[in-house]
This record gives structure tokens, sequence and C-alpha cells, in this order.
């Protein structure tokens, strides 16, 4: 194998490989990063298995030529010592040569450095792209997507199934749930399917991919390409590729556990509402608890408060826009209502009771794609 | 002890440390002194709220629960410390130790307040306030106010009357020109929904309740206003309890077998029996345990103490018989047991034990929702300790006066605000 | 490579047998339990069931090609889905189990094909063993795991009633001996270290362990010098020579042994069973001591020597455990 690359785009591809590359591993082969050179230009992968980055850096791009391959080939070098070597390279080209036994040589200018090289075999086979069932979703699309969802994942392995995003396609529609058992965050969306036959999918993303994939994400606004096959989903935008495994198991039926009736529905200001809620967890944080007390009055006002044996006791009335209903007094996690508001990012949310021992939803009326469910707490 | 008590008229102290937090830090760091020095939760973060300041700051209108943003706004000058719980709690293990050097009659209320029952004592009440109040500045470096009356209605009126640093004395006759004067919100024992109750049925000052309807009283807030018009009327029968609600930090039995025994069955046994026992003492007292311990006392006296953090607070005798038998199961080495002992730990009050709902499990507890809800009608109507009694049925007489004892914990806090 | 498959055919018939049934018939578990004595081949077994369940060109239906890239991988223990556990010290630790547990919940990097080979499994906590426990209660559709463990009784029975059981037999000693010497291991020293181990390369390496061999010599001075009957001289044996060679009870442990297999082979000489002597070079010697001695007082001292052996577990102190040891030895022995 030998090619000579532009060293800017070589040192951003390895940089966005490297993101994948875990400092320890079980499989050794995956402390290095793989390269390919093919007759299309050279592909920097990384992976830990979990999640795989892979970088493309075509020949030429708007008419500039990036790479000049000598010879097709691949080899895998050391990830961190490889990406510490190419920033330290004096010249704007940098030459790849692999010799026998994987030696491998990296030129530029009058440095060179001998690298020993890994065999590009052993290292792990990525899912055939073609295989699998392709959609496309705009870039922000994607982003709140995730966003939206995938702060309420459990981070316990009691569970390990609910340490992942559901996601669930049937004709062109996703439906993300995310659950942690305490909350449930749940995002719809229309996806653009290159499929006629509408096969619907149901598959668990991890939680810590999607936020990896969040990091990866650039501003750009090009579609982003998924595609789904038997124990992988891969992200594709310009020139990046993000594959991630999925989890194994089934995810519980949640549709039957979101109420459709209520009992009493406030609509509230959601900045005001939010500030509220935020102070008074301030409270109830140095208590340990995090725990808020929501309380309807009249007049359409509605009791914050929180109570810290340490501290006191803070109260805050802040006026509904409307009160609809029974009356309810009801104890939450301030921190999960926080993230909800935070998710749903709207000017006016309202919340849907049906008892201070059930489940309530969080909605905004300008945006129905998105619910956010909350468990209370029980005081005894 | 009882006839002794109605015949002979009560001595009680309220003692009140005088934003406690601050002049711990200021006692720890004399430097800090005479400055407006506020403890703050996240000093970092410009939305910390003020947890509690110094007077100095109080001067510039800084107060408790305020942002920290703002309180810098007011008093630029504002020192910000972190809160160090671990000391207060510690200095105010110094300060009751201090008070029970002259009659162990001490009840603490909270971490910075507590009662005194000094009838017995020879010296002069306005005396030995005096040698008190000094010693715990002498001592402790730590200033205070001391409310002197005959029930612990009055004296905690009076160590408010008079901040820092105050000896009030508050006699029975002086209660219609010191007391009925002032309006209702500022009588202990009454927030700001109960002011606002009373003030619809006409109630302003304290006066005004002292004389109110005793019909119109009960309908409007149940038995507590009835009892609240009393208090207006200086009649407060509560004692000093020296076992009082504040002052445990865990609730545990434990019990010497029989013989040495490896048989599992008579341990687990012994187990359900001490289970049985905590979790009364838990509901006799109103509190519940948040994490549990299991000591295991072998033959050769060798002593293991296991303990564990409990998802939910509890004070159920199942629970805690499983979450027990867990830990033993898990640490019983086989060999003879001659002691078993389970303790509850890091107690929290009735009501202000949580537990977090699960998706998946709600609805067992969302099954028990209607009869809570007749319960909390009940009390609205009939008081809250009416309600209490029926379910404990054993509740001291004392002690039912547990949530009245908080709202002045809360009311003392509120005020600081006000 | 072929050579060890057929190696492993020779010394587990009935083990591959059924795997390789198993693997032809396409009827894999997902849980088997592979249990015997060190040095039986369970690891190497394992590893040639793996490869067979991803080898791309399985030959015959079971035997994996060696070539491919899915055994390649196995062999140097790049593949993603592959994943090996070993007690890391004393036991499986922490993060292994965590590493565990993640892995089981994840379908399979390449395929939803997994394979999982857990060496030791007795040496995992409570906790380790409740997790895999569960994934034997629900296993995945395609995955395979392969428990191993020397000590069957340590597994916890919930899990040891979910696991196909895969028995080891030990190795025939005359096979393994068989096998010393056409490595190269004199005849004469072969039923020695095939006694110590049933691994063949564990007993090579002994072969070449300058302690043991010296450790042999030591022993065989100390019978002799038994043999004339005066404790005092052995003694002074004790202090001056073995003691400062036999320092750590796992030494003394191995110098135990090596004195036993004398008095055992004086055994075989009383009852005419010579071929079975485990020092055949000393036969001579055998002969005359056996003629010495009483078939009870053998008896006895044998029984000696394997009370002194588990007095040893007791952490008692070694060098009274020896002086104790050589007074018994000594008294009785008679002249015929």
């Amino acid at each position: 194998m030998k090619f000579y690359i532009k060293k800017e785009r070589l040192i951003k591809s390895v940089q966005d490989a490297l993101k994948a590359v875990a400092v320890r591993t079980t499989i050794p082969i995956l402390v290095g990063i793989k390269f390919d050179a093919d007759d299309r230009g050279v592909t920097v992968t990384g992976s830990d298995s979990d999640i795989t980055i892979q970088s493309f850096i075509p020949k030429e791009e708007d008419g500039e030529e990036l790479v000049e391959i000598v010879e097709p080939g691949s080899i895998v070098l050391q990830a961190r010592f490889f990406s510490e070597v190419i920033k330290k390279l004096p010249e704007l080209i940098v030459e790849i040569t692999v010799e026998d036994q994987f030696k491998t040589i990296v030129r530029s200018g009058n440095a060179e450095y001998i690298i020993l090289g890994l065999d590009a075999e052993e290292y792990p086979r990525l899912p055939i792209i073609e295989d699998g069932d392709h959609f496309s979703i705009p870039n922000d699309l994607l982003k709140s997507i995730i966003k939206q969802t995938v702060f309420a994942v459990s981070t316990s392995e009691t569970r390990p199934i609910l340490t992942g995003v559901h996601w669930m396609i049937e004709d062109s529609q996703l439906t993300a749930v995310a659950t942690d058992s305490h909350r449930l965050a749940m995002k719809q969306a229309t996806l653009q399917s290159e499929e006629r036959n509408g096969k619907s999918h149901s598959i668990v993303i991890p939680g810590k991919s999607l936020n990896e994939l969040l990091k990866v994400l650039d501003e750009s606004n090009e579609p982003i390409q998924m595609t789904i096959t038997n124990n992988q989903i891969l992200f594709r935008a310009k020139n990046l590729l993000f594959f991630s495994r999925l989890l194994e198991g089934k995810y519980p039926d949640t549709s039957k556990l979101i109420p459709t009736d209520s009992k009493t529905i406030v609509k509230l200001n959601a900045k005001e509402y939010l500030e509220a809620v935020d102070r008074a967890s301030l409270l109830a944080r140095e208590g340990k608890t995090n725990v808020i007390k929501f309380t309807t009055m009249d007049d359409d006002m509605i009791e914050i408060s929180s109570y810290s044996p340490e501290i006191g006791k803070v109260v805050e009335n802040v006026k509904s826009i409307s009160t609809e209903g029974e009356e309810i007094k009801i104890s939450f996690n301030a921190k999960y209502m926080i993230d909800a508001l935070r998710a749903i990012d709207g000017t006016e949310i309202s919340i849907y009771f049906t008892g201070t021992m059930r489940p309530f939803i969080i909605r905004t009326d300008y945006d129905d794609s998105i619910l956010q469910l909350l468990l209370p707490v029980r005081t005894f | 002890m009882k006839t002794k008590q109605e015949r002979k008229p009560r001595i009680i102290f309220h003692v009140d440390m005088n934003s406690f937090y601050a002049s711990v830090e200021m006692a720890k760091n004399p430097e800090l002194k005479g400055k407006p020095l506020a403890i703050c939760g996240n000093p970092e973060q410009r939305k910390g709220i003020i947890v509690t300041c110094s007077y100095e700051a109080r001067k510039y209108g800084v107060k408790t629960t305020m942002p920290l943003w703002e309180a810098k706004r007011i008093c630029p000058k504002l020192i910000v410390r972190r809160p160090n719980f671990d000391l207060y709690r510690k200095t105010s293990r110094q300060m009751f130790d201090l008070l029970r050097e002259y009659t162990p009659m001490v009840e603490p209320v909270s971490i910075d307040e507590g009662y005194m029952d000094v009838t017995e004592q020879s010296i002069h009440p306005l005396q030995l306030a005096k040698i008190i109040q000094s010693r715990l500045l002498h001592d402790l470096d730590l200033p205070s106010s001391i409310g002197i009356a005959p029930n612990k209605f009055l004296a905690k009126t009076a160590s408010n009357m008079k901040k820092p640093m105050g000896i009030t004395l508050l006699r029975k006759r002086e209660i219609p020109t010191k007391l009925w004067p002032l309006p209702i919100e500022q009588m202990h024992g009454i927030g700001m929904k109960t002011a606002e109750k009373l003030r619809t049925i006409g109630v302003f000052t304290i006066k005004d309740l002292a004389q109110a309807n005793d019909i119109q009283l009960k309908s409007l807030l149940g038995i507590n206003g009835i009892r609240l018009k009393e208090r207006a009327n200086g009649i407060d029968p509560r004692i000093v309890d020296p076992d009082s609600i504040y002052d445990y930090k865990s609730v545990g039995n434990s019990t010497t077998l029989r013989e040495d025994t490896t048989s599992e069955e008579e341990l687990l046994s012994t187990l359900r029996m001490l289970a049985d026992k905590v979790s009364a003492r838990l509901k006799n007292k109103s509190v519940f345990a948040s994490s549990l311990s299991v000591m295991i006392r072998y033959h050769d006296w060798k002593t293991h103490t296991r303990s564990k953090k409990l998802e939910n607070p509890t004070q159920n005798r199942e629970e805690i018989f499983q979450e027990a038998k867990k830990l033993f199961t898990k640490h019983w080495t086989k060999k003879p047991v001659r002691l078993l002992g389970i303790t509850g730990n890091e107690l929290v009050d009735q009501g202000h034990a949580y537990k977090q709902l699960d998706l998946f499990s709600y609805e067992k507890d969302a099954e028990e929702e209607p009869l809570l809800q007749t319960l909390e009608q009940l009390k609205e109507k009939f008081g809250e300790n009416a309600i209490q009694k029926g379910i404990t049925g054993q509740k001291k007489d004392n002690l039912a006066n547990t949530s009245f004892s908080k709202d002045f914990l809360l009311d003392s806090v509120k005020r600081e605000r006000d | 490579m072929k050579d060890s498959l057929e190696q492993l055919e020779i010394i587990q018939p009935l083990v591959m047998k059924r795997l390789k049934q198993a693997l032809i018939k396409k009827r894999v578990s997902h849980a088997y339990l592979f249990e015997g004595l060190k040095g039986t081949g369970k690891k190497d077994v394992a590893k040639f069931f793996a490869k067979s369940l991803f080898c791309e060109q399985v030959i015959d239906g079971y035997k994996p090609c060696n070539q491919c890239i899915q055994c390649q991988r196995i062999e140097s223990g790049n593949h993603p889905d592959v994943h090996v556990i070993e007690p890391d010290g004393a036991s499986i630790k922490k993060d292994q189990i965590l590493y565990l547990q993640q892995e089981f919940s994840k379908k399979g990097m390449e395929s939803n094909h997994k394979f999982y080979m857990i060496v030791d499994a007795d040496k995992m906590t409570g906790k380790a063993a409740n997790s895999l426990l569960k994934f034997l209660e629900e296993p995945n559709a395609q995955t395979t795991a392969v428990l191993i463990t020397e000590r069957v009784q340590k597994i916890l029975p919930t899990i040891y009633s979910r696991c196909q059981h895969v028995p080891f037999s030990p190795l025939p000693k005359k096979k393994l001996e068989q096998q010393l010497i056409e490595k190269g291991i004199k005849k004469e020293k072969a039923p020695l270290f095939a006694k110590l181990t049933n691994n063949i390369d564990e007993a090579l390496s002994i072969s070449e362990d300058d302690w043991f061999l010296q450790a042999e010599k030591i022993v065989l001075k100390l019978y002799e010098i038994l043999s004339k009957q005066k404790l005092e001289d052995s003694l002074i044996y004790l202090h001056t020579t073995w003691n400062p060679h036999f320092k750590t009870r796992e030494q003394l442990e191995k110098g135990l042994d090596l004195l036993l297999f004398i008095y055992e082979d004086l055994m075989f000489v009383q009852i005419g069973y010579e071929k079975e002597l485990t020092y055949p070079d000393s036969l001579q010697l055998w002969r005359q001591g056996a003629l010495q001695i009483s078939k009870d007082l053998l008896l006895k001292k044998i029984s000696f020597i394997l009370e002194a052996k588990r007095r040893l577990q007791s952490n008692v102190n070694g060098t009274l455990l020896m002086e104790q040891l050589l007074i018994n030895l000594q008294e009785g022995f008679t002249f015929v």
C-alpha cells in the first residue's frame, strides 16, 4: 500500500475516527485505526466495538486533489501514537507506505517514521450497507430526536434494555422512546424512506452511542442517511459513517403505559414555570432528595414548594394560564421535571394529571410530536 | 409528675441560636465577624440560593432563599461561603451538651434551637438565661436569643422578640399587651395559608384569634383552629420532652439469643421479631428509615455490623425484615451467633419520606390512593393528629404534636425570610 | 494446528465426539460446562468449538479450517464477537463482570452470533454468577457460552442446572508418559513427570526446572538417610539441606509428594507391580528397602506422609511438621 495525502485532511479524519477508539480494550486490534486505500480514496476507521466511526477522504473534492493512491491496500496503525505523529509532521503532504510484515513508513519532508502496523485482516468486519433498510432524515431533526429522548435512558445495568432508546419505524413513521422507569420521553418524526414495502422495525440503540453521535454530527443541513441491519445501525453524513451496535432483547411495551385521559390539566408559561421549579430544586437538592411539591390553588395559582430539613422551606406561587379539573397536590423529582421542560422547549406547556400516584404527561400545544412523562414521588 | 406539673407553673426557656450557620462560620473564621456573610449551596453558580446570612447581611436586605445574584446586587460586598453541614451538626451537638449541663430537660427542636424546662432549677431564671447565653458566646463563640415563659409557645414567641443576643421574659399577664397586637401571620404555627384563611373570618391580629368563635375556627381549620386559639390565649400544655422528635438519629433493637446458635431458622425468626419491634418504634416516632444495619455478634464476641442504603425510606415490618434478612444471609459466616440487632438509620420524618414511583410498578401504590384521599379529607376535617392517632393507636399524647413543632421550625425559617 | 485437533480427539475422544455430533446436527446448546482436571484440554476444546461455530469453510461439518479470517481472529484474540473471560488474579474482577453484563445486553458486532468462554467459572463472585445466570435463563438466539472449571462442586447449583455438562476425563498416565518419551524425556523419568501433572506442556517444563531436579535428589537422599536409622542425621539433613530448598508451602508440598511416591514405589515392589513405579531407575534400591519393612508399617508410614500433607494445608509451621514426620518415619524401621 502506498499513497500521498493532504496532511490537514488526514489529521481531521484520524481525529474523527479516534473518537470511537477506547483507551482500554479487550480486543487487541482495536487499539489501532484502520486505513483502507482504494481507487476512490482513503477510509479511516476507529472502533471500540460498540461504536465505529469511518471517515472518508475522497481522491478529489471540489476539483482539488486530496489523495494520490500509488498502490491500494490496508493497514492498522496504533491510534494514539499515529495521531500524535501526523500532527508533528513538517510538510503539507504525507506519504504512507506499507512494506513487508506491516512495516509502515510515514514520510513528510525530511521527517520519517517507521511504525509497526497490524494486519488489517484482523480488524472487525462492518455490516455491508446494502444489506439493510434505508431511511433519510434531516440533520437537525435527527439531533432533536436524540436530544429530546436520550436524557431519559436508564444508567443502571439492572435492566440493560432500558439503557437504550427504542426506535420503532412503521410506514416511515419513527417513534423514539426512552425511559429509566421514573420518567419517559417520546418523540415522533417522519422519515424519508426508499423502501416501498413499508417494513416495520423495532430496534434499541444504546444511549451512549446516541450521545456520541451528537458529538460527531456537524452543523450542516444535509440529510443523514440511516441504514438498519440485523445487529447495527448506521448513520451516514457526508464523508462520515457512524455505526452503533444495537441492544439485545425486547423493549417493554410502553404504549399502554401512557395515560390517555386526565383529571387535571394545568397550562403554564414554560419559562416562568421552569424557573420556579429550578429555584425550588436548588433548595431541594441540598436535602439530597430533590423532591418538590406542586399544588393547585384558587384563582389558577400553582404553589411550588420544597422542604429540606437542614435549611427550611421555599414556597413560590406561579400563575397558570389555565387550570382545569380537580385540585391536585403532587410531588415529583425536580430534576426530571427540569429535564422534561428543557426537552420540550416550548413557550407554553400543559401538564395532564390523572392522580397523585399516577404518571402525568407534559406536552406543548405547538408541537404534538413530543411527549414527556413523569412518575410522581409518593410521600409517606 | 403530672399532678405536680398542673399545680406548679413551669419555667420554660426557648434557646434560639442567631443566624446559626453564619455564626458557626464566623466562630471558625473570626475574620468574617462583622461582615455581611451568606451561606450558599453553590457559590460558583449565580443561581445558587442563600441558605442563611449574618445580621450584617440582613441589614442590606439579604434574605434566606434569595438567589445569590440578587443578594450580590443589593449587597456587593457580600462574602459567600459553602455550607459545611458536618461542622454545623458538630457545633449543634456541643451546644445542646452545654445546655444539658444545667438540666437534662432539654428538647432539641432543630439543629439550632431547643427548649429547656428549668422549673426545678434553684437559680433565678433570668440569671440562668444570662449565664447560658454568655457561656454559649464564650465557649462556642455563638450568639443566641433566649425566651423565658411559662410554656413552650410563649417561650418561643419571647425568644423571637429580641434578636440577636436577646433575653426576653414573657409573662402570662403580658399577653394582651405584648402578644395580641401582633398581626396574625406573626404567630408561630400560623403559615401564610392559615393566615389567609383566618383573615376571611375577620381574624387579623392575635387578639382577634384569641377571641374568635370556636365553631367558626373549627369549621375553618379543624381541631387545629381550637389549639391555635388556646395558644393565642397563652395556653400550651406541651411538656419539654428530651426524647422528642428531633434528637434521635437511629432506631434499633437487639437481642441476645437464649444460647449461641447456628440454626438459620431460629436466627431468621429472631430477625423477624426484631424487625417488628423496629417497625413499631419507627411508626411510634412517625419516622422512616433510609438505611438499615444488621449487627451480628458471634460466640467469640467478634461483632460485625453491615449497613445498606434503602431504595426508599420505610417503616414497614415486612420490608425491614426482608432487607435485614438479605444483609444477614449475605454476611453471616455460619458460625454460632450470640446476639442479633437491627437498626434503622438516616431517619426522615413522616411527610418527608419519599418513594420514587416506577412506571412498571406504580399501580400497586396507586391502588391505595382512594383510601389515602379519604384519610386526607378526614385530616382536614378533624385535624392531623386525630387521624394519626387512629392509625398508630399508641402515640403518646405529648408526642402528638410533632407536626406542630415542625410548623414552628418551618415558620421560623419563613419568618427569617419575611 | 491440524495436529492439535487430532490430539484433542485422542485425549478426549468422548468430548470431541459429542461436540462433533452437536455441530454436524446443528444442535448446539446455549451453555456448556466443561469440567475436568487441570491439563485435560478444556480450553483447547473450547477454542476448537468456537472456531467450528464461526468458521467460513467448515470441513466435514465440524472441523474448522484454521485458515479463514474467522478462525485466525479467534486464534489471535481479535474476534469481536468471541469473548474470553479469565480470572485476573484470584477471582474474576468487577470490571470483567461489568464488561460481561454489558456484552450480554448487546447484539454481536459482526453478526448476531456470539461466543463466550469463561475460564475458571468457579472463581466468579456471587454477583458475577448472578448476571451470568440471568443470561442463562433467557439466552439469546445465537449465543453460545462455555464455562470451564476444575472445581465443579463450586459452581452455583442454579448455573450448574442450566448447562450441558461435558466431563473431561483425566489423561491416562501411560498415554502421557508415551507422549513425554516421544518429546525426548528419558524413559525412566517420564513416569514421575506424568504423575505430577496431566498436562504435557507442564510436564515438559517441570523436566527443565532446576529447582525440581534438585528437589528430587534431596528427597531421594533423605530416604537413604532415613533408611540408615539415624534420627540425628536425618534431622541435621533437614536443617542443612531440606529446609533451605523447600521454602514455601507449595515447595514443601511438592517435596512431600516426591517422598510419598517413594513409599508408594516400595509398596508396588512389595505387591509385585514393578511396572507402576514412579522412580523406575531406583528399582534396585526399592527392592532392598521393601525387604526391610513390613506391609503394615509401610502403610503406616504412607499414612504419616498423607497426614503431614493434610496438616500442611492448615498453616502449620513447616519445620515442626517435617521434624515430626521424620521422627514418625524413623520409628520402627526394622531390619529383617
